[in-house]
């Protein structure tokens, strides 16, 4: 009934609603992404051009994205939660088929003029689809083989696809983000156990079988050894240990870093711009930037208990696990601590598709902000 | 609103897991927080030492190489810029990669290409490797555009040698060329320390570091070749020179200078009139004037070499750049022999430019100048004719006369009263059968004949070891197994000329010091021995002797005497047994033009002489060839204080290539 009254709202609801927006989640998100523009300028070697400015727009562009997500009612997602899981699924599948080729790995669909990563958008879809199925599973079904199944069966389907682009970081983080809604759902320990043990033999037998691409197997091992091969895979996660070593307490200053001003380390703005942070603006400047992540993070799970379904709960802080994974593994690889898989640091890294992804996550966030008296989404049975 | 029971429980695990899991989170980010303090201030000092190693490079300054310069400061050789292209396969993934996106904007062979590659698997990858050298402008500044975006490319403006094209310096100066393996193992071996020889082991494994590899070049090398300086640069990762520092650079300090004693004007006009045609045979494999002919001109007083030239030559500049294997062969095989450095290396029968020794030696026995000998054309000993070479006979000779006429008849009844040895010795003390260490290597012995020659000659063949009266008699005229150079024979002119035991020297200056002027002593015998030879020579140009068409008359007296050596037995057509000329035989066969001179006759100042191989005769190829010489060296004076202005060491202009070199 309330749902009913929403749709029917006028623009005097649509201004209410936008009062009702997480003001510190936005200025959050927003001072994440100011950093990303500032890192941006200097990789430029300070021009706005070709990263800073279209970064700002962007974010620009996905804050819009993510406010009217966000003052869309909690229980339209819930409603599209399934088709758009299976939309995005369909996106994943054409990729072998249709897709472009880009440093031998098949990811990209172009999508009349602009190019859009399916695997990114499956990082929301995959959230929303395991909170939408956990909001309509009785807690008791939660750790039976029946109730279990149908969720394995959502993350491993996407997480295979993408594994097999191949694109090792973004499986990890799908199975990672998608394993620990199931935790919070609140599977027993005996399976969590089960599953850690599965999880590791599955990667040696992935190993064994030669099913983990030469190149993946490299790089994962290469960071267990910096020192060899210093000129090969452990090319970059060395270089940027000394870029963000030698930023010392207080940083080289801005656009005064040696390490990235001098072409040291090359994809400077994607993967690895976190190292320029820890160059010119040191420890402090990093921490500054960690604290912000951390910060968000807080604030959604702030969110996410507020909430009164479990839809809201499970989906605001599924994203919100899936935002940290990426900056824990992001850092952890630029410093050495995991291997070079690939994943971007969120709303610094330059590119749009992660962008508009993490920020259309956060307007479900925001949306379950918005909508957090509602209980009532409350429906029973799968796919229902 | 109806909250479900399994809702509230759901609720209250949700919050249970949701505390846990951030509680996981917070503490993964402390443990990224400790890795940042990790990194950041506790291995801050190593990180920023890695830095520091990968931004700053301390570079190698190749320094300058020292001028080489003619008696009056005109430049022999010195360096020049030279644009140049390199890669460092250190900073590129892919060497053939690199090296195809190169040969898209410079004109590169697959040979240069695939040199580049042999080398890079060969040395240490953060050497650099040149590409090609002395590229033009053009060429130059297209690569220096372009190769920014190629990794591991790198053009820079070096410095390498010149050498003027006029003076025929190859011989005197000699070439430069890459360091071998074996060069840098040799000049490893001289360094007191391990670290200083890896310094010079980087200096000599620069791109286009040249070392000298014969003549003074080499001799004179390592103070030619100055100390290298050092600079500390900035770079990016791919090796591009952001900064240069160049308060703390140290500079490097060029190679002295070396003044020779060569008159490069001269040494050119020498060249041009022993290439001239003077009346050569043809010969039908080599062309209407094979020439192949050597000249050393000599201050008598102070021992300079003033002249010493060759032909053919060739171009020490195409050395210094890398010769081409084609234009090596070519140069190899030609039967004109223009990579010897014939003045000092080659060794020639000196004819009859020896009956001046022999009539020394005759002298020294105590027989009279004034002894007349009858010469019918023939002369038999042993059993055999002898013929003279003027087959109808002289007459009756004094001393004077046989020098005049060369006479072999004279030569030959004075033999029969001489002992090898006793020749052997006069030879020697008038310049023959040694070396004079010009500084320019190369110098052949020549062969003084003698018994302790002929013993250590036959050392294996004991038969063979006794000396033959017979072969005196060979000796005597200047054929048989007696040898000498144009350098020696110079120096036997000069020695004639004065008595004096004059020595032969290339360099005058090194650095800033003049080298001293050497003092010549007496030769031992007796001077008066001189006259009848001196009287002699005199009379060979100046009173239609053998060399009269030579005269240089009435300008200057000249002295000297014509030499005409065989190089084969009597050349007989097989079928009429007639004695064949030497324009009827081919040329490698014919005889060897000799001439020695010495002027003005009054009062000696220049010795001179010239070898034309295959030339034919004396008097004809090589005598009128001295004369032109020696008008022109004569005209000139070069040694002359009042007349030039002498070269005292000091440089006249610096080119500053040193601050052009170094990366872009």
């Amino acid at each position: 009934m309330n749902a009913i009254v929403i749709e029917s709202a006028g623009k005097s609801k649509i201004r209410k609603r936008l009062a009702e927006l997480n003001v510190p989640l936005l200025v959050l998100l927003s001072m994440i992404a100011g950093a990303g523009v500032l890192a941006l300028y200097s990789v430029s070697e300070g021009n706005w051009n070709p990263y800073a400015f279209p970064h700002a727009l962007r974010y620009l562009a996905a804050l819009v994205v993510m406010i009217g997500i966000g003052i869309t009612p909690l229980k339209f997602w819930l409603s599209v939660a399934y088709p758009g899981y299976f939309a995005t699924l369909g996106l994943l599948l054409l990729v072998p088929l249709v897709g472009d080729t880009n440093m031998g790995a098949q990811r990209w669909l172009s999508l009349g003029g602009f190019q859009l990563q399916p695997s990114e958008l499956m990082k929301v879809a995959l959230v929303l689809a395991l909170a939408r199925y956990y909001h309509g599973l009785e807690f008791k079904q939660v750790s039976s083989i029946t109730g279990l199944i149908p969720p394995l069966a959502m993350i491993g389907a996407p997480v295979g696809l993408v594994f097999l682009q191949p694109d090792l970081g973004t499986a990890i983080l799908l199975g990672l983000s998608g394993v620990t809604v199931l935790l919070l759902a609140g599977i027993s320990w005996r399976l969590v156990t089960i599953g850690i043990i599965a999880g590791v033999g599955g990667a040696i037998a992935g190993v064994q079988s030669g099913f983990i691409k030469a190149y993946q197997w490299e790089r994962i091992t290469a960071f267990l050894n910096p020192d060899a091969d210093p000129l090969g895979a452990n090319y970059h996660p060395n270089q940027s240990k000394i870029a963000i070593g030698s930023g010392g307490i207080d940083g080289k200053g801005y656009m005064e870093g040696t390490q990235s001003q001098l072409d040291f380390l090359p994809e400077m703005h994607t993967d690895f711009i976190f190292t320029i942070i820890g160059e010119e603006f040191g420890l402090y400047g990093a921490l500054v930037l960690l604290g912000l992540y951390l910060a968000v993070f807080f604030t959604t799970l702030q969110i996410a208990m507020s909430a009164k379904s479990h839809f809201g709960r499970l989906l605001s802080f599924g994203i919100a696990i899936t935002f940290v994974s990426y900056v824990l593994i992001n850092t952890g690889m630029v410093m050495g601590l995991a291997p070079v898989v690939g994943v971007p640091l969120p709303l610094v890294s330059y590119g749009g598709t992660v962008m508009l992804s993490m920020m259309a996550g956060f307007g479900l966030v925001m949306s379950t902000w918005i909508y957090r008296n509602q209980d009532t989404l409350r429906t029973t049975g799968f796919g229902s | 609103m109806r909250v479900e029971p399994f809702d509230t429980s759901r609720h209250m695990e949700f919050t249970r897991r949701a505390t846990l899991v951030s509680g996981g989170v917070t503490l993964l980010f402390g443990g990224v927080g400790y890795r940042l303090y990790d990194l950041q201030v506790r291995r801050h000092d190593e990180f920023r030492a890695q830095a520091d190693e990968n931004q700053f490079n301390t570079r190698l300054i190749v320094p300058l190489r020292g001028d080489i310069y003619d008696r009056y400061g005109e430049v022999i050789a010195n360096n020049t810029p030279d644009f140049r292209v390199l890669v460092i396969p250190e900073r590129t993934d892919d060497i053939r990669e690199t090296m195809k996106r190169l040969a898209s904007i410079m004109p590169l062979t697959d040979r240069q290409i695939q040199d580049v590659l042999d080398k890079a698997k060969r040395q240490r990858s953060f050497l650099p490797i040149q590409v090609a050298g002395n590229l033009d402008w053009d060429t130059y500044a297209a690569v220096n555009f372009h190769s920014t975006d190629i990794r591991g490319v790198v053009s820079e403006i070096g410095a390498s040698r010149a050498y003027a094209e006029d003076a025929g310096a190859a011989f005197v100066v000699g070439y430069m060329g890459a360091a071998t393996a074996e060069d840098i193992r040799r000049a490893r071996e001289k360094a007191q320390t391990e670290e200083e020889a890896d310094k010079i082991e980087l200096l000599y494994r620069q791109p286009g570091f040249k070392i000298g590899k014969a003549g003074l070049e080499r001799t004179l090398d390592e103070r030619l070749q100055g100390t290298p300086g050092s600079m500390r640069v900035q770079v990016n990762a791919h090796g591009r020179v952001i900064e240069s520092y160049t308060d703390d650079a140290v500079p490097p300090k060029q190679g002295e200078p070396v003044g020779l004693t060569i008159d490069k004007e001269l040494q050119a006009k020498t060249l041009e009139i022993l290439a001239d045609d003077y009346g050569e045979y043809p010969d039908e494999a080599l062309g209407e004037h094979p020439l192949s002919a050597s000249a050393v001109v000599m201050d008598i007083v102070t021992g300079d070499v003033i002249v010493m030239a060759s032909t053919p030559s060739f171009d020490p500049n195409v050395f210094s750049r890398g010769i081409e294997a084609k234009l090596w062969r070519e140069l190899n095989e030609s039967p004109l022999k223009p990579l010897l450095n014939k003045p000092v290396a080659g060794t020639y029968p000196p004819g009859s430019t020896f009956k001046l020794l022999t009539a020394i030696a005759a002298q020294e026995k105590g027989i009279s100048p004034q002894k007349k000998h009858f010469c019918n054309g023939t002369f038999r000993f042993g059993g055999r004719d002898f013929t003279c070479w003027e087959k109808r006979g002289h007459g009756w000779l004094d001393m004077k006369g046989s020098i005049k006429h060369s006479c072999d008849v004279y030569y030959w009844n004075l033999a029969t009263e001489l002992d090898i040895d006793d020749i052997a010795g006069v030879a020697k003390r008038y310049g023959l059968g040694q070396t004079y260490d010009l500084g320019i290597g190369a110098e052949a012995d020549g062969i003084v004949p003698s018994r302790a020659w002929k013993r250590a000659y036959y050392r294996n063949d004991p038969p063979n070891q006794t000396w033959f009266p017979g072969e005196t008699l060979s000796v005597a005229i200047g054929q048989g197994a007696v040898t000498a150079s144009p350098l020696q024979l110079a120096v036997m002119s000069a020695r004639l000329a004065t008595h004096k035991n004059v020595r032969p020297r290339l360099v005058r200056a090194m650095g800033a010091d003049l080298l001293t002027q050497p003092v010549f002593e007496d030769l031992p015998g007796n001077p008066m021995h001189l006259k009848a030879v001196q009287e002699g020579m005199n009379a060979v140009v100046n009173e239609w002797g053998t060399a009269a068409r030579s005269s240089l008359q009435p300008d200057y007296l000249m002295a000297g005497k014509t030499g005409t050596s065989q190089i084969v037995g009597l050349r007989r057509d097989p079928v009429t047994g007639r004695r064949l000329k030497n324009e009827e035989i081919p040329w490698q066969f014919r005889d060897h033009a000799l001439f020695v001179a010495f002027a003005p006759y009054d009062n000696p100042r220049y010795a001179c002489s010239v070898v034309v191989e295959h030339g034919g005769s004396g008097s004809r190829a090589a005598g009128p060839r001295a004369r032109d010489i020696m008008r022109a060296v004569l005209d000139k004076d070069p040694s002359n204080y009042d007349k030039h202005k002498f070269w005292t060491g000091q440089r006249p202009e610096t080119m500053d290539v040193a601050s052009l070199g170094g990366t872009r």
